[in-house]
């Protein structure tokens, strides 16, 4: 199963074809990129002005910018105008990546501890003295478990994280651990279970949205945050949070939610909509599936019901529904990022789906707009076929899945207890996975490559992290800076930043897809190297090794071997090239424009055509599932009510900020500044530090089962009285994050690290705290 | 090259550009709709950049202030006013100015002329909207030009450009046909503390 059954197709592939003969294929593959292979010059280091097309890698939407380097030193980045998706900025994050390659915190030489682990002794090594260091344990450890999957491989998105994902499979593990499980998997698999698709929101044109959580104007600067700000006089918009955010300040209305109830709303909604006749009717037959399963569902969830348990008045639930339907199709309930509050999370998403579709806010002007892309040449990859491989540790049959789950959802028919029912196979379920690796179950993982992903600080319960990296024979971690996780390995690889190495090409997908791609901004200031760099090094150096090659088909290691000639002979700027040689003149408009697209033009109603097919089961928008009842999971969205904050305890909830998103920008002093404090803060209503006994001001102790931190407190009637929060990325035990090493409080300390069973996500609002004066 | 002297070499630099722009006819000046302002400090950020202004809390030339109209849980109301240098027709800090090291150029950008500031700070505690700073990397006192090395290739400010929505908008005040000129045309709009009598070019929407 999961990544093994794949494999046994590709063995059926190279029966039916012949082992050579694909072989072949393959390398025939690699001479295009090789052919197109002519000479490539560095950057040049003359004085004088010059200004460099490539993208922002700070944060996940990897902006078009324009770089003006003077004197060879970059002066200042500046958002690229040709960029629609950007709508022409770069924020405050994009901006200070000017600074980022002269950082002083930033990793300069590969390293290898000499104390501890955690001590912080290093010693500078050659990258061939790390390589050599890194190849060692890797067979080492392969050996002594006759298992490759005894290698874990985490990490986080980005454009060269598609090589890190090539050493993966050259080391032959199944065990790859990605970020989606603390971030959006519930929201992927909650909507593509109705729509096929997690799709986008065209805010450009709404009339009427509603935003629950995701605090668009803080987390990510992204078009629907501009659109949103811009629209404000036109638009309608109300934002239900426990915090008034800056979202909160954009809205028309504002509704302190209680927590972990948002899908009340949404069932109450329904319902109104449906007993009020205000669906679309005839998009209703046509495109849904399961209409009058849902109409007989939500009966019983009426605004009154949805007030006791939301807190939000029946009528606002009335006036929200009756004006959802009088939009549409111009209407969003946005289907926004932010992990997963609680259990029931992905059949919250569900219902938030199935709303924006009764009344046919789907593929049309204003509504939910299935998200399009551009389809790049791929450098394909080939995984070699080993035999010392066992199937992810998290996949299948876990019969430890139901420790996960907070204790008030056990009994719940609709939630699996022995499996993640749609575990991505690529991406596994952070929370699950760490606790397997702890249990040893079902072998021992016992060495571990992180690239780009800092676990310590963003999987909850930072003590199980450093437990589990405690556990473990070897760790190598790959990142620009001293991470907390990078600091608790054994060995260092510093990257070269985003300004100082090509990307590969990439295709944002979204309502209008646009490529992007990156080139040096100026050359690389100290010994780094590129994600695809060290894949490419470190396959070569497994290659002069037999012993590694026991257990592999002669082709895969003559594949190996082609793959890395080609890589190293080839500049990146010529595989761009080849991605793109699908569309003539796109490198030359990649290469002045800063980026390519065939239109600006949002293409509605691709999905509602005669004969289109969504990717579920039916073929239609399944507002009842035909694939969960199957799975032994509910087909319509079932309501839970969740727990609640005994007396004396309050609900942690996490939040973004427009300079801190994940856990890379803490240590910018530029970025500090802007935030307007050096440290986070605990925010807490009036009288509920009245009843701690807090002051502004004071520290307080924030105690959960996980663990506690000590944090500064600012009374604020900003946040609902049962509920506190801090900002992540704090409270640091990297000693080279300078500016955050143990200033301010860690989130990941507290926060107890519960998953639901249905997509695998991390929940990040089921922790209640104590609050004590420090 | 420190960052330091880049900044020195930037003041430098725009006196020289001042001086060659003397016969220009522009009147720049920035119109804002605050409606759309969400506090993101991309403007703040990108202004530090452009502008070698070092990291310190007391160290910019523009800010975002917060008006809190009403904060009574649960009914928050709050918005967002992104400043900076109101480049006065009338300003203050130029007629303080002891060594005629505040000035104003030809197209109505008022700035310090490093060289001759003797950081008397008297324009600080003239300027109503307290807009300079004592600046280390120029040993005088600093303020916003509105990216007046910008100028001459015709790109906007650096806080203008990088807005998410565009809440500044700049262009000649003199130009009918500019945006500027034709935003002002058709909507209402105020200048901060009116009563001072500096007539700001920085025009707010109501």
């Amino acid at each position: 199963m999961f990544l093994l059954k794949t494999k046994l197709n590709r063995r059926k592939f190279l029966a039916y074809s012949g082992g050579t003969l694909a072989a072949g294929a393959m390398a025939t593959k690699f001479s295009t990129i090789k052919a197109i292979a002519s000479e490539h010059g560095k950057q040049s280091k003359e004085p004088g002005t010059k200004t460099v097309p490539s993208a922002c890698a700070i944060c996940v939407n990897k902006c078009s910018l324009f770089a003006d380097v003077k004197d060879g030193v970059i002066h200042k980045l500046n958002p690229n105008h040709n960029f629609f998706k950007s709508r022409s900025m770069l924020c405050a994050r994009g901006n200070v990546g000017a600074k980022v390659p002269y950082a002083p915190d930033r990793l300069k030489k590969p390293l290898i501890r000499t104390g501890k682990r955690g001590e912080g002794k290093w010693k500078e090594v050659s990258w061939d003295e790390a390589y050599d260091y890194i190849v060692e344990n890797v067979i080492k450890l392969i050996d002594k478990y006759d298992n490759r999957s005894s290698i874990a491989f985490a990490s986080t998105e980005g454009l060269q994280e598609e090589f890190f994902r090539h050493l993966t499979s050259v080391v032959g593990s199944t065990n790859s651990v990605r970020h989606p499980t603390l971030c959006l998997a519930s929201n992927i698999q909650g909507y593509s279970s109705v729509y096929g698709t997690l799709p986008d929101a065209d805010i450009a044109n709404a009339k009427f949205v509603v935003m629950a959580g995701s605090n668009r104007a803080e987390a990510f600067i992204t078009p629907d945050t501009i659109d949103l700000a811009k629209n404000r006089k036109e638009q309608t918009f109300v934002y239900l949070d426990p915090r008034a955010t800056k979202s909160a300040a954009l809205a028309d209305k504002w509704f302190p939610i209680k927590p972990g109830t948002d899908m009340a709303v949404v069932l109450a909604m329904i319902n109104v909509i449906i007993s009020e006749g205000l669906y679309d009717k005839e998009f209703v037959d046509k495109y849904t599936h399961g209409f009058d399963q849902l109409r007989e569902h939500v009966k019983k969830n009426t605004p009154e019901w949805a007030e006791k348990e939301s807190e939000i008045p029946a009528d606002e639930i009335r006036w929200m529904a009756r004006k959802f339907a009088e939009n549409a199709p111009a209407s969003v309930w946005y289907p926004g990022r932010r992990s997963s509050f609680t259990a029931n999370d992905v059949y919250y998403r569900r219902s938030c789906a199935i709303l924006n579709a009764i009344v046919g806010a789907w593929d049309r002007k204003g509504g939910l707009i299935p998200k399009s892309g551009i389809s790049l040449k791929s450098h394909e990859f080939i995984f070699p076929l080993y035999d010392r491989v066992k199937n992810r540790i998290d996949g299948g049959k876990v019969n430890f899945a139901a420790d996960v789950l907070p204790e008030y959802i056990k009994s719940n028919k609709g939630m699996p207890k022995d499996e993640v029912a749609f575990l991505s196979e690529a991406d596994g379920s952070w929370v699950l996975f760490r606790d397997a690796i702890l249990k040893q179950k079902p072998y021992p993982v016992k060495g571990m490559f992180i690239y780009k992903q800092n676990p310590v600080e963003s999987v909850p319960n930072r003590a199980k992290t450093l437990e589990m990296l405690k556990s473990m024979e070897f760790i190598c971690t790959i990142d620009i800076q001293m991470s907390d996780t990078a600091w608790y390995s054994d060995v260092v690889l510093p990257e070269s930043t985003y300004l100082e190495r090509w990307d590969p090409a990439h295709s944002l997908s979204g309502v209008a897809p646009v490529v992007i791609f990156r080139q040096p901004v100026i050359e690389p200031l100290f010994d780094t190297k590129s994600m695809k760099d060290i894949t490419v090094d470190l396959t070569e150096k497994f290659l002069q090794k037999d012993a590694f090659w026991v257990d592999a088909w002669e082709e895969d290691k003559a594949y190996m071997e082609d793959y890395v000639k080609t890589f190293k002979g080839v500049p990146m700027s010529h595989i761009i090239e080849h991605q793109l040689s699908d569309y003539p003149g796109a490198y030359k408009m990649l290469k002045e424009k800063g980026c390519f697209y065939k239109t600006d033009k949002i293409p509605y109603g691709k999905t509602l055509k005669e004969g289109a097919r969504l990717k579920t089961k039916t073929g239609k928008i399944e507002l009842a599932s035909v694939r969960y009842p199957e799975a032994g999971l509910y087909a319509l969205p079932v309501y839970q009510k969740p727990s609640q904050p005994p007396e004396g305890k309050y609900r942690f909830v996490v939040g973004r900020h427009a300079q801190f998103t994940q856990a890379n920008t803490q240590n910018v002093p530029y970025l500090l500044e802007a935030y307007g404090h050096y440290e986070n803060m605990l925010w807490i209503h009036p009288k509920s530090a009245l009843k701690q006994g807090l002051n502004d001001g004071d520290y307080a102790i924030v105690k959960s089962s996980a663990g506690e931190q000590k944090v500064k407190v600012h009374v604020t009637e900003y946040t609902r009285p049962d509920t506190v929060f801090y900002l992540h990325g704090f409270g640091r035990l990297s000693k080279w994050l300078t500016n955050v090493y143990k200033v301010g409080a860690s989130d990941a300390e507290i926060l107890e690290d519960y998953a639901e069973t249905i997509s695998g996500n991390a929940l990040l609002h089921e922790t209640f705290v104590e609050i004590k004066k420090a | 090259m420190s960052e330091n002297s880049r900044a020195l070499k930037l003041a430098e630099d725009n006196q020289k550009l001042a001086n060659k722009r003397k016969k220009a006819k522009e009147k720049w000046g920035i119109v804002l709709d605050t409606s759309k302002c969400i506090d993101c400090k991309a403007c703040t950020v990108a202004c530090k950049m452009e502008n070698y202004v070092p990291v310190g809390f007391y160290n910019y030339r523009i800010w975002v202030a917060e008006d809190t109209h009403y904060a009574k849980y649960p009914v928050i109301s709050r918005s967002f006013q992104p400043s900076q240098c109101q480049q006065c027709e009338n300003p203050p800090c130029v007629h303080v100015c002891p060594t005629h090291a505040s000035y104003k150029t030809a197209d109505g950008v008022v700035m310090v002329d490093s060289k001759k500031c003797i950081l008397c700070k008297y324009c600080m505690t003239a300027c109503p909207y307290d807009a300079r700073y004592e600046s280390h990397a120029t040993e005088a006192i600093d303020k916003c030009t509105f990216c007046y090395q910008r100028r001459e290739e015709g790109k906007d400010p650096a806080c203008v450009e990088t807005c998410p929505p565009k809440v500044r908008v700049f262009g000649d005040l003199n130009d009918p046909n500019s945006e500027v000129s034709r935003l002002l045309a058709y909507n209402e709009y105020t200048v901060l503390k009116p009563e001072k009598g500096t007539k700001p070019k920085l025009k707010y929407i109501k």
